[in-house]
């Protein structure tokens, strides 16, 4: 977790010699901001973010603070104990769903407020929530299978049908972390796995292994399609939070339309190579 | 018909991509019942001839209840739960269905199975938003958690503070 010097900010007036040595405005700042950041990054609501962002920040000193946060970046600016107004923003580039993430700086910013966590510790639990990793390659493959093979018998696939989809699933579902490696953006691992998702079912349908092409196709598709987006777009707006469900909702139409677009290219260009494959 | 395994299904659907999601360990069973909740209520109420919106309307309320419930017990944001136990719900086959006909050429065909997708997860949004409504209402927390652990009398985590929250 970057943590600025702090000798690089004011001088001693800000001390009140009590006998303890009060927190620095800009520690508490930057812990606050961080602990948003994550929260966001993590696919948590943009109203949590907030309010973990002005518990922490409240709790370590900061008075009237305010936290704007969007899915896109974080503004958090408070009184310190200086006086003066501090604040910073942090922008967020990538989001993922870390759902552990998300439970664990909740819980972290429960117990700033308790009083049961001291800054340090706090700085401490953040970074480590931070450094968490996601599954790895073969449990998050496997766990695509499972999703995209069940999601293909819920919409009345049959079992040749799920399995065919649980390995394109497992195929499709490395995409994304691939492709954000090599900084592309959404839109291309979008449009990448929709169109790989696609053409794959349809092969598999080609030649025989597949008897419901379409209800395969939609099981994989469900790891793709944005449809949790859409709904926390609404949610984000239901609960006021305007401008950041308007982002979310055009975060869905790209994803979606990124999707389409692979899909549909998939689908003319399976066209083509059975038309080839017929003559 | 609703098939009798299709609960079944979807619950281990959402347990995968809970997994996928990074929850662990206990988490994954209760929102894996969270989903297969929500299915085994919107998938009859169709069959019976009520609407997708208003069948995903009553589904995602008792998601919503039930991710409330289980966030109590296990002290964790209600938001986790939901996030899973709405996965079966969410219209992902409404969207391939809309890109297929307009790929199809079939342009007001796919306006309308587009408006009918987006009516879905409205309906799931508005769904979650009276569930939440509901149980701060009701206070569902405070009795899921005495529920929970009847013997405690005060709920923990109410401590008095420190008197000087800023100390290093």
């Amino acid at each position: 977790m970057p943590v600025l010097d702090s000798g690089a900010i004011s001088g001693d007036d800000w001390r009140m010699d009590e006998g303890y040595e009060p927190l620095n405005p800009e520690d508490a700042l930057l812990l606050a901001a961080d602990a948003a950041r994550v929260m966001l990054e993590s696919g948590g609501e943009t109203y949590r973010a907030e309010e973990v962002a002005v518990a922490v920040a409240t709790a370590f000193g900061g008075a009237e603070a305010e936290c704007y946060a969007t899915p896109t970046g974080v503004t958090i600016s408070f009184a310190g104990i200086d006086g003066r107004i501090h604040s910073i923003v942090r922008r967020i580039k990538r989001r993922s769903m870390h759902l552990e993430r998300v439970a664990l700086v909740d819980a972290l910013a429960r117990e700033v407020v308790a009083g049961d966590k001291g800054f340090d510790a706090a700085e401490a639990e953040l970074g480590r929530v931070e450094g968490l990793r996601g599954r790895g390659i073969l449990a998050s493959s496997a766990a695509a299978a499972i999703g995209a093979g069940s999601f293909t018998l819920l919409f009345g696939g049959a079992w040749n049908d799920a399995l065919a989809a649980a390995a394109v699933g497992a195929i499709v579902s490395r995409f994304p972390p691939l492709m954000a490696g090599r900084q592309l953006p959404d839109f291309f691992s979008n449009l990448v796995a929709g169109a790989a998702a696609t053409f794959l079912c349809l092969a598999a349908g080609g030649v025989g292994m597949v008897s419901k092409v379409d209800a395969a196709i939609i099981g994989v598709l469900m790891l793709l399609v944005p449809g949790i987006a859409v709904t926390n777009a609404i949610r984000d707006t239901i609960a006021g939070d305007l401008v950041a469900g308007v982002a979310r909702g055009a975060d869905a139409l790209m994803a979606a339309a990124a999707i389409s677009i692979g899909a549909g290219g998939a689908y003319q260009l399976w066209r083509l190579v059975s038309g080839w494959a017929l003559a | 018909m609703m098939g009798p395994l299709e609960p079944l299904w979807a619950g281990i659907a959402t347990g995968g991509f809970a997994a996928l999601f990074n929850l662990r360990g206990r988490d994954l069973p209760l929102v894996a019942a969270g989903g297969a909740l929500g299915w085994a209520i919107a998938a009859p109420l169709q069959d019976a001839g009520a609407s997708q919106a208003s069948a995903y309307l009553v589904a995602s309320i008792a998601i919503g209840i039930w991710a409330e419930l289980v966030a109590a017990v296990r002290r964790r944001p209600a938001s986790v739960y939901i996030a899973c136990g709405i996965i079966p719900l969410v219209p992902g086959g409404g969207m391939y269905y809309t890109m297929l006909e307009y790929v199809r050429g079939n342009n007001w065909n796919g306006l309308a199975t587009g408006s009918g997708t987006l009516l879905a997860a409205g309906a799931i949004a508005v769904g979650l938003a009276i569930s939440s409504a509901v149980s701060r209402l009701l206070s569902l927390r405070a009795v899921a958690r005495r529920l929970s652990s009847p013997r405690r009398v005060t709920s923990p985590g109410r401590r008095p503070r420190s008197p000087r929250p800023g100390r290093r």
